[in-house]
Protein backbone atom coordinates (compact mmCIF):
# COMPACT_ATOMS: atom_id res chain seq x y z
CA UNK A 1 0.00 0.00 0.00
CA UNK A 2 3.08 2.47 0.97
CA UNK A 3 4.78 1.24 -2.32
CA UNK A 4 1.16 2.32 -4.09
CA UNK A 5 1.20 5.86 -2.48
CA UNK A 6 4.71 6.50 -3.34
CA UNK A 7 4.09 5.62 -7.16
CA UNK A 8 0.55 7.51 -6.64
CA UNK A 9 3.06 11.15 -5.21
CA UNK A 10 5.73 10.54 -8.13
CA UNK A 11 2.99 10.51 -10.71
CA UNK A 12 1.36 13.86 -9.64
CA UNK A 13 4.87 15.45 -9.48
CA UNK A 14 5.81 14.89 -13.10
CA UNK A 15 1.57 15.28 -14.67
CA UNK A 16 1.82 18.66 -12.62
CA UNK A 17 5.16 19.34 -14.26
CA UNK A 18 3.54 18.35 -17.72
CA UNK A 19 0.57 20.73 -17.19
CA UNK A 20 2.29 23.61 -15.43
CA UNK A 21 4.47 23.48 -19.01
CA UNK A 22 1.32 23.24 -21.05
CA UNK A 23 0.30 26.07 -19.75
CA UNK A 24 3.26 28.38 -19.66
CA UNK A 25 3.67 27.25 -23.50
CA UNK A 26 0.13 28.94 -23.76
CA UNK A 27 1.27 32.16 -22.00
CA UNK A 28 4.36 32.67 -24.00
CA UNK A 29 4.47 34.80 -26.60
CA UNK A 30 7.33 33.61 -29.19
CA UNK A 31 5.65 30.47 -29.81
CA UNK A 32 8.51 29.79 -32.38
CA UNK A 33 11.44 29.19 -29.79
CA UNK A 34 8.39 26.90 -27.49
CA UNK A 35 7.94 24.52 -30.74
CA UNK A 36 11.30 23.82 -31.11
CA UNK A 37 11.66 22.23 -27.32
CA UNK A 38 7.63 21.08 -27.17
CA UNK A 39 9.04 17.70 -27.01
CA UNK A 40 11.21 17.91 -24.06
CA UNK A 41 8.39 19.44 -22.15
CA UNK A 42 6.79 16.14 -22.94
CA UNK A 43 9.77 14.39 -21.16
CA UNK A 44 7.23 14.90 -17.86
CA UNK A 45 4.05 13.24 -19.38
CA UNK A 46 6.63 10.21 -20.40
CA UNK A 47 7.82 9.56 -16.86
CA UNK A 48 4.20 10.32 -15.38
CA UNK A 49 3.38 7.48 -18.16
CA UNK A 50 5.55 5.03 -16.99
CA UNK A 51 4.44 5.40 -13.03
CA UNK A 52 0.83 5.41 -14.11
CA UNK A 53 1.38 1.58 -15.82
CA UNK A 54 2.51 0.62 -12.23
CA UNK A 55 -0.26 1.69 -10.21
CA UNK A 56 -3.31 -0.84 -9.95
CA UNK A 57 -5.35 -0.42 -11.30
CA UNK A 58 -4.67 -0.34 -15.12
CA UNK A 59 -8.37 0.40 -15.73
CA UNK A 60 -9.94 3.74 -14.39
CA UNK A 61 -8.62 4.79 -10.27
CA UNK A 62 -10.68 4.33 -7.57
CA UNK A 63 -8.96 7.14 -6.11
CA UNK A 64 -8.93 9.05 -9.27
CA UNK A 65 -11.18 12.05 -7.92
CA UNK A 66 -8.51 12.54 -5.30
CA UNK A 67 -5.50 12.53 -7.46
CA UNK A 68 -7.21 15.09 -9.72
CA UNK A 69 -7.81 16.96 -7.02
CA UNK A 70 -4.51 17.26 -5.64
CA UNK A 71 -2.95 17.53 -9.39
CA UNK A 72 -4.87 20.94 -9.73
CA UNK A 73 -3.93 22.03 -6.08
CA UNK A 74 -0.42 21.55 -7.28
CA UNK A 75 -0.92 23.29 -10.51
CA UNK A 76 -2.92 26.34 -9.50
CA UNK A 77 -0.22 26.44 -6.92
CA UNK A 78 2.83 27.03 -9.18
CA UNK A 79 0.88 29.20 -11.18
CA UNK A 80 -0.02 31.57 -8.86
CA UNK A 81 3.33 31.70 -7.13
CA UNK A 82 4.12 32.81 -10.79
CA UNK A 83 1.09 35.59 -11.08
CA UNK A 84 2.51 36.66 -7.70
CA UNK A 85 5.85 37.49 -8.91
CA UNK A 86 4.62 39.74 -12.22
CA UNK A 87 4.35 36.88 -14.46
CA UNK A 88 1.76 37.51 -17.69
CA UNK A 89 -1.09 36.37 -19.43
CA UNK A 90 -1.13 32.87 -17.15
CA UNK A 91 -4.78 31.77 -17.68
CA UNK A 92 -5.71 30.09 -14.69
CA UNK A 93 -9.19 28.38 -16.18
CA UNK A 94 -7.36 26.40 -18.13
CA UNK A 95 -6.50 24.34 -15.33
CA UNK A 96 -9.26 22.05 -15.13
CA UNK A 97 -9.52 21.28 -18.58
CA UNK A 98 -6.04 20.22 -19.21
CA UNK A 99 -6.05 18.56 -16.25
CA UNK A 100 -9.01 15.99 -17.04
CA UNK A 101 -8.07 15.55 -20.61
CA UNK A 102 -4.29 14.60 -19.42
CA UNK A 103 -5.59 12.73 -16.76
CA UNK A 104 -8.20 10.74 -19.26
CA UNK A 105 -5.17 10.06 -21.53
CA UNK A 106 -3.66 8.04 -19.10
CA UNK A 107 -6.90 5.76 -17.30
CA UNK A 108 -6.70 8.17 -14.50
CA UNK B 1 48.85 20.06 -82.96
CA UNK B 2 47.09 17.94 -85.33
CA UNK B 3 45.39 16.11 -81.90
CA UNK B 4 44.61 19.60 -80.70
CA UNK B 5 42.65 20.49 -83.55
CA UNK B 6 40.28 16.95 -83.92
CA UNK B 7 39.73 17.47 -79.82
CA UNK B 8 38.06 20.74 -80.76
CA UNK B 9 36.31 19.21 -84.01
CA UNK B 10 34.77 16.99 -80.94
CA UNK B 11 33.20 19.48 -78.94
CA UNK B 12 31.74 21.28 -81.98
CA UNK B 13 29.77 17.94 -81.57
CA UNK B 14 28.22 19.23 -78.33
CA UNK B 15 30.28 17.07 -76.10
CA UNK B 16 32.59 18.49 -74.00
CA UNK B 17 36.01 17.01 -73.15
CA UNK B 18 37.42 17.53 -69.81
CA UNK B 19 41.69 17.24 -69.41
CA UNK B 20 42.80 16.24 -66.29
CA UNK B 21 46.52 16.98 -67.46
CA UNK B 22 47.84 20.40 -69.10
CA UNK B 23 47.71 19.97 -73.34
CA UNK B 24 51.87 19.89 -73.80
CA UNK B 25 51.81 16.38 -75.18
CA UNK B 26 49.78 14.58 -76.94
CA UNK B 27 50.06 11.40 -74.56
CA UNK B 28 48.41 12.88 -71.42
CA UNK B 29 45.90 14.82 -73.73
CA UNK B 30 44.64 10.78 -75.09
CA UNK B 31 44.99 8.62 -71.54
CA UNK B 32 43.61 11.52 -69.43
CA UNK B 33 40.07 12.16 -71.64
CA UNK B 34 36.49 12.13 -70.44
CA UNK B 35 33.37 12.14 -72.13
CA UNK B 36 30.74 13.88 -71.36
CA UNK B 37 27.58 12.76 -72.57
CA UNK B 38 23.69 12.41 -71.88
CA UNK B 39 21.58 9.21 -71.70
CA UNK B 40 19.09 8.54 -74.29
CA UNK B 41 16.44 6.60 -74.22
CA UNK B 42 15.88 3.79 -76.23
CA UNK B 43 13.09 1.02 -77.17
CA UNK B 44 15.39 -2.01 -75.50
CA UNK B 45 18.01 -0.37 -73.96
CA UNK B 46 18.95 3.03 -73.13
CA UNK B 47 22.19 4.00 -74.27
CA UNK B 48 25.03 6.62 -74.10
CA UNK B 49 26.24 8.33 -77.76
CA UNK B 50 29.68 9.07 -78.75
CA UNK B 51 31.08 10.38 -81.43
CA UNK B 52 32.99 8.06 -84.24
CA UNK B 53 35.70 11.05 -84.49
CA UNK B 54 37.51 10.25 -80.88
CA UNK B 55 40.58 9.21 -79.54
CA UNK B 56 40.42 6.11 -77.55
CA UNK B 57 36.89 4.74 -76.28
CA UNK B 58 37.97 1.35 -79.27
CA UNK B 59 35.44 -0.62 -80.22
CA UNK B 60 35.19 -3.19 -77.46
CA UNK B 61 37.15 -1.36 -74.86
CA UNK B 62 35.17 -1.78 -71.68
CA UNK B 63 34.78 1.92 -69.55
CA UNK B 64 33.44 3.41 -66.82
CA UNK B 65 30.30 4.76 -66.85
CA UNK B 66 29.08 7.22 -63.64
CA UNK B 67 26.84 10.37 -62.89
CA UNK B 68 28.19 14.05 -63.15
CA UNK B 69 27.26 15.94 -59.85
CA UNK B 70 27.48 19.41 -60.09
CA UNK B 71 27.97 19.59 -56.67
CA UNK B 72 31.29 21.61 -55.14
CA UNK B 73 33.26 19.74 -52.69
CA UNK B 74 31.84 20.54 -49.36
CA UNK B 75 33.93 22.56 -46.78
CA UNK B 76 33.08 22.36 -43.27
CA UNK B 77 33.27 24.87 -40.39
CA UNK B 78 34.08 23.79 -36.84
CA UNK B 79 33.96 25.66 -33.92
CA UNK B 80 35.46 24.48 -31.09
CA UNK B 81 35.36 21.13 -32.19
CA UNK B 82 39.50 20.05 -31.71
CA UNK B 83 38.96 16.43 -33.51
CA UNK B 84 36.41 14.75 -35.50
CA UNK B 85 36.99 11.18 -36.36
CA UNK B 86 37.34 10.91 -40.27
CA UNK B 87 33.82 8.27 -40.30
CA UNK B 88 31.57 11.47 -38.51
CA UNK B 89 32.86 14.02 -41.09
CA UNK B 90 32.29 11.89 -43.87
CA UNK B 91 28.74 11.24 -42.49
CA UNK B 92 28.17 14.96 -42.01
CA UNK B 93 29.57 16.07 -45.17
CA UNK B 94 26.82 13.54 -46.43
CA UNK B 95 24.09 14.72 -44.53
CA UNK B 96 24.89 18.17 -46.00
CA UNK B 97 24.82 17.30 -49.34
CA UNK B 98 21.40 15.58 -48.74
CA UNK B 99 19.56 18.55 -46.92
CA UNK B 100 21.40 20.89 -49.73
CA UNK B 101 19.70 18.78 -52.50
CA UNK B 102 16.44 18.83 -50.49
CA UNK B 103 16.16 21.83 -48.76
CA UNK B 104 17.30 25.86 -50.28
CA UNK B 105 19.28 26.55 -46.72
CA UNK B 106 21.54 29.83 -45.09
CA UNK B 107 23.08 27.45 -42.85
CA UNK B 108 23.66 23.76 -41.73
CA UNK B 109 24.84 23.18 -38.40
CA UNK B 110 25.96 20.45 -36.88
CA UNK B 111 25.80 19.85 -32.30
CA UNK B 112 25.63 17.72 -29.72
CA UNK B 113 26.77 14.76 -28.44
CA UNK B 114 27.68 13.71 -32.10
CA UNK B 115 30.97 15.60 -32.07
CA UNK B 116 31.96 14.29 -28.83
CA UNK B 117 35.14 12.29 -29.05
CA UNK B 118 34.18 8.15 -30.17
CA UNK B 119 30.95 6.61 -30.70
CA UNK B 120 28.68 6.75 -27.70
CA UNK B 121 26.82 10.07 -29.45
CA UNK B 122 22.68 9.40 -28.38
CA UNK B 123 21.99 11.29 -31.71
CA UNK B 124 22.39 13.95 -34.65
CA UNK B 125 21.81 17.12 -34.09
CA UNK B 126 20.72 19.29 -37.39
CA UNK B 127 19.82 22.97 -36.96
CA UNK B 128 18.95 23.87 -40.67
CA UNK B 129 18.70 27.97 -41.19
CA UNK B 130 16.35 28.22 -44.26
CA UNK B 131 12.76 29.63 -44.66
CA UNK B 132 11.12 26.38 -46.23
CA UNK B 133 10.30 23.35 -43.75
CA UNK B 134 10.44 20.10 -44.85
CA UNK B 135 10.41 17.39 -42.45
CA UNK B 136 13.90 15.20 -43.15
CA UNK B 137 14.58 13.48 -40.02
CA UNK B 138 13.37 10.03 -41.22
CA UNK B 139 15.12 10.72 -44.54
CA UNK B 140 18.18 11.53 -42.87
CA UNK B 141 17.70 8.78 -40.32
CA UNK B 142 17.31 6.45 -43.03
CA UNK B 143 20.80 7.21 -44.94
CA UNK B 144 22.72 7.47 -42.21
CA UNK B 145 21.14 4.76 -39.41
CA UNK B 146 21.46 7.57 -36.76
CA UNK B 147 18.71 8.55 -34.79
CA UNK B 148 18.20 11.87 -35.96
CA UNK B 149 16.66 15.59 -34.25
CA UNK B 150 16.35 18.12 -36.54
CA UNK B 151 15.20 21.79 -36.26
CA UNK B 152 14.78 23.96 -39.03
CA UNK B 153 13.91 27.70 -38.61
CA UNK B 154 14.59 31.06 -40.08
CA UNK B 155 16.92 33.18 -39.66
CA UNK B 156 14.87 35.51 -37.53
CA UNK B 157 14.15 32.93 -35.11
CA UNK B 158 17.49 31.35 -35.14
CA UNK B 159 18.76 34.88 -33.88
CA UNK B 160 15.94 35.40 -31.59
CA UNK B 161 16.67 31.96 -30.44
CA UNK B 162 20.52 32.71 -29.78
CA UNK B 163 19.77 36.10 -28.11
CA UNK B 164 16.93 34.80 -25.74
CA UNK B 165 17.65 31.26 -25.24
CA UNK B 166 20.91 29.75 -22.78
CA UNK B 167 20.20 26.42 -24.76
CA UNK B 168 20.99 27.62 -27.96
CA UNK B 169 24.37 29.66 -26.62
CA UNK B 170 25.34 26.18 -25.64
CA UNK B 171 24.55 24.44 -28.85
CA UNK B 172 26.44 26.40 -30.73
CA UNK B 173 29.56 26.69 -28.65
CA UNK B 174 30.57 23.47 -30.24
CA UNK B 175 29.74 23.32 -33.82
CA UNK B 176 29.93 21.93 -36.92
CA UNK B 177 28.04 24.30 -39.62
CA UNK B 178 28.21 24.64 -43.49
CA UNK B 179 29.21 28.12 -43.36
CA UNK B 180 31.03 30.48 -40.93
CA UNK B 181 28.90 30.93 -38.18
CA UNK B 182 29.21 34.97 -37.49
CA UNK B 183 26.49 36.84 -35.05
CA UNK B 184 27.39 38.98 -32.88
CA UNK B 185 24.31 38.54 -30.52
CA UNK B 186 23.33 40.78 -27.20
CA UNK B 187 21.33 38.57 -24.64
CA UNK B 188 18.08 39.08 -23.45
CA UNK B 189 16.06 38.28 -20.84
CA UNK B 190 13.14 36.89 -21.32
CA UNK B 191 11.03 35.06 -18.59
CA UNK B 192 8.79 33.14 -19.47
CA UNK B 193 11.41 31.16 -22.14
CA UNK B 194 13.80 31.23 -19.36
CA UNK B 195 11.36 29.99 -16.89
CA UNK B 196 9.75 27.50 -18.86
CA UNK B 197 13.29 25.81 -19.56
CA UNK B 198 14.02 26.10 -15.95
CA UNK B 199 10.54 23.89 -15.31
CA UNK B 200 12.42 21.13 -16.72
CA UNK B 201 15.07 20.97 -14.36
CA UNK B 202 12.52 20.35 -10.98
CA UNK B 203 12.32 16.75 -12.90
CA UNK B 204 15.59 16.05 -10.73
CA UNK B 205 14.09 16.77 -7.44
CA UNK B 206 10.38 14.91 -8.12
CA UNK B 207 11.99 11.77 -9.97
CA UNK B 208 15.65 12.19 -7.53
CA UNK B 209 15.59 8.69 -6.48
CA UNK B 210 14.91 6.61 -9.90
CA UNK B 211 16.63 9.09 -12.42
CA UNK B 212 19.87 7.51 -14.06
CA UNK B 213 23.15 9.21 -13.81
CA UNK B 214 22.67 10.80 -17.41
CA UNK B 215 19.09 11.80 -17.45
CA UNK B 216 20.48 13.90 -13.71
CA UNK B 217 23.44 15.30 -15.99
CA UNK B 218 21.03 16.74 -18.38
CA UNK B 219 18.60 18.38 -15.81
CA UNK B 220 21.39 19.89 -13.87
CA UNK B 221 23.45 20.80 -17.17
CA UNK B 222 20.11 23.05 -17.92
CA UNK B 223 19.76 24.46 -14.88
CA UNK B 224 23.43 25.57 -14.66
CA UNK B 225 23.12 27.20 -18.54
CA UNK B 226 20.10 29.54 -17.27
CA UNK B 227 21.75 30.22 -14.03
CA UNK B 228 25.05 31.30 -16.41
CA UNK B 229 22.62 32.96 -18.98
CA UNK B 230 21.29 35.08 -15.98
CA UNK B 231 25.00 36.16 -14.70
CA UNK B 232 25.62 37.08 -18.79
CA UNK B 233 28.30 34.51 -18.76
CA UNK B 234 29.97 32.38 -21.19
CA UNK B 235 27.68 28.83 -21.97
CA UNK B 236 29.80 26.32 -22.88
CA UNK B 237 30.50 22.69 -22.31
CA UNK B 238 33.27 23.71 -20.32
CA UNK B 239 32.13 26.59 -18.50
CA UNK B 240 29.05 24.70 -17.96
CA UNK B 241 30.96 21.74 -16.18
CA UNK B 242 33.21 24.23 -14.55
CA UNK B 243 30.12 25.44 -12.79
CA UNK B 244 28.91 22.36 -11.95
CA UNK B 245 32.24 21.67 -10.06
CA UNK B 246 32.03 25.02 -8.51
CA UNK B 247 28.50 24.99 -7.16
CA UNK B 248 28.00 21.17 -6.26
CA UNK B 249 31.62 20.15 -6.09
CA UNK B 250 30.97 17.18 -8.44
CA UNK B 251 32.51 16.21 -11.43
CA UNK B 252 30.73 15.48 -14.66
CA UNK B 253 32.12 11.81 -14.23
CA UNK B 254 30.34 11.24 -10.91
CA UNK B 255 27.31 12.43 -12.16
CA UNK B 256 27.18 9.84 -14.90
CA UNK B 257 27.80 6.93 -12.19
CA UNK B 258 25.19 8.53 -10.23
CA UNK B 259 27.69 8.84 -7.52
CA UNK B 260 26.21 11.97 -6.03
CA UNK B 261 27.35 13.25 -2.50
CA UNK B 262 24.80 13.78 0.83
CA UNK B 263 24.61 17.41 -0.04
CA UNK B 264 24.08 17.38 -3.66
CA UNK B 265 20.12 17.52 -3.79
CA UNK B 266 19.71 20.23 -0.94
CA UNK B 267 22.47 21.98 -3.32
CA UNK B 268 20.41 21.34 -6.39
CA UNK B 269 17.61 22.77 -4.68
CA UNK B 270 18.76 25.64 -3.45
CA UNK B 271 20.00 26.65 -6.99
CA UNK B 272 16.83 25.90 -8.54
CA UNK B 273 14.78 27.91 -6.05
CA UNK B 274 17.38 30.98 -6.46
CA UNK B 275 17.65 31.00 -10.21
CA UNK B 276 13.62 30.29 -10.27
CA UNK B 277 13.54 33.93 -8.09
CA UNK B 278 15.93 35.73 -10.21
CA UNK B 279 14.03 34.98 -13.79
CA UNK B 280 10.83 36.17 -11.42
CA UNK B 281 12.87 39.62 -10.95
CA UNK B 282 12.21 40.10 -14.66
CA UNK B 283 8.68 39.34 -14.55
CA UNK B 284 8.12 42.14 -12.05
CA UNK B 285 10.16 45.01 -14.36
CA UNK B 286 8.47 44.22 -17.14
Amino acid sequence: MQNRNKLVDLFIGNITNYIVHKILEMAIDNLEIINKYKKESKVSFEIAKIYRDKINPSTKLPDSIDVKKRIIQRVKIKLNERIKEGYKRINLDLVETITSETLEKLRV
Amino acid sequence: MMHILKLYQIITHKIYCTLCKPLNTSYALLRNMEIISKVSKGTNMDQIYIPKNRYGFNIGDFVVIKPITNQEKITLFYNNVKQLEPVKVHIIESVFELIQKKIPSENIIITGSFLEKGYSFKDLDIIIISDKKIDLNKEIEKYTGIKTQIITMNNLDFIKGLETDPLYENMLSKCVSLKRIIYNIKRKIDYKVLDFHLLKSELLIINYKTLKGDEKYYLIRNLIAIHLFIKNKKISKDSIEKEIKKVFDIGVEEIFLDNLNKDFLNKYKKLYKTTFKEVMEYAKQE
